[in-house]
């Protein structure tokens, strides 16, 4: 192959059909829009909300109903934009399937690993808590899963003491 | 006139589907057509340094902008009415709680009688009383007993 040169012509008889059948309703189309709308339409910006951050549940007083509000709105965007961005990893490792597959198994493993990541995390900080959820909800759900954890390796903790109390004696 | 079945329901669908044609369709999508074409959606750009941007200056498309500008109302400005009034009832929920925690104790240690005064008008008593008077005049004490 020559170097600079153009890309290999295209003589695909069936892809020329097709294409020319595309064009027959988009050629109308792109004129319109380039030629009438285009020029025509006015450009002035729109933005984004910036929300600021405010003090989440656990820094509000019990009986303090507007910071009670506050944290609630506030966790519910936090929910929804980790929602969407659980969303974006998983639509990440689905269009590497849809085009590697039949090898998805392997080539999209990065994808997968990140993908399950972000949902075990999803899941142990907003799973499980129901169709009313609250940011208060969320808060008991994390200590109770603290307890838990505490408990847990204080038992295995000593559970492990034993076992080697029970093997010295042996010896 | 030769005898012929109604052709009621055909004139009804051509003026129902004329009114809704003239009156809907073409100027709905007359108004959709300019905005789209000689407004525009607009850019996304980031908020420049030190500006506060209005509430409708957060939708895309035109049609919203006016609908979120002249006829919605701004949703901060919801926000902080709804927290306001949380507060006030909050407010109101405190002031009546430690009422009837003054009024438990009052009751269990019967040591203040203050509290309970309550003002009377001796108003209705009155006419009440002149009714009775002018009945005795009248009738007496003649009854059974």
């Amino acid at each position: 192959m020559v170097q600079g040169d153009q890309p290999p012509q295209d003589d695909n008889l069936f892809r020329a059909f097709a294409h020319a059948l595309y064009t027959t309703v988009d050629a109308p189309v792109t004129w319109f829009r380039e030629k009438v709308v285009e020029p025509n339409q006015k450009k002035y910006p729109w933005y984004h909300r910036q929300y600021r951050r405010v003090p989440t549940i656990d820094q509000c007083y019990s009986d303090d109903p507007v910071c009670d509000f506050e944290a609630n709105t506030q966790f519910k965007r936090d929910r929804a934009v980790d929602s969407e961005i659980l969303s974006i990893l998983r639509m990440r490792y689905e269009d590497c399937m849809m085009y590697e597959s039949p090898d998805h198994l392997t080539i999209c493993k990065p994808f997968w690993e990140k993908y399950k990541d972000a949902e075990e995390a999803w899941f142990i900080k907003y799973g499980d808590l129901g169709a009313y959820a609250d940011a208060r909800k969320a808060f008991m759900k994390q200590k109770h899963r603290m307890v838990w954890e505490k408990h847990t390796l204080i038992y295995e903790l000593e559970l492990q003491q034993e076992i080697k109390d029970h093997r010295d004696m042996k010896t | 006139m030769a005898l012929q079945p109604s052709r009621w329901q055909w004139h009804k669908f051509k003026d129902m589907f004329h009114y809704y044609i003239m009156v809907g369709l073409i100027p709905v999508s007359a108004i959709i057509f300019y905005t789209n074409v000689f407004i525009g959606p607009a850019q996304l750009e980031p908020i420049p340094e030190g500006y506060i941007p209005k509430h409708w200056e957060y939708h895309r498309h035109p049609i919203t902008r006016f609908i979120a500008r002249y006829i919605h109302t701004n949703p901060q400005q919801e926000y902080e009415k709804f927290m306001h009034f949380l507060d006030e009832e909050h407010q109101k929920m405190k002031l009546r709680a430690l009422e009837k925690e003054i009024l438990k104790k009052m009751a269990e240690r019967q040591d203040y009688q203050a509290y309970y005064y309550r003002p009377m008008v001796n108003k209705y008593l009155r006419i009440n009383k002149k009714v009775g008077d002018e009945l005795y005049n009248r009738v007496g004490d003649d009854y059974e007993e």
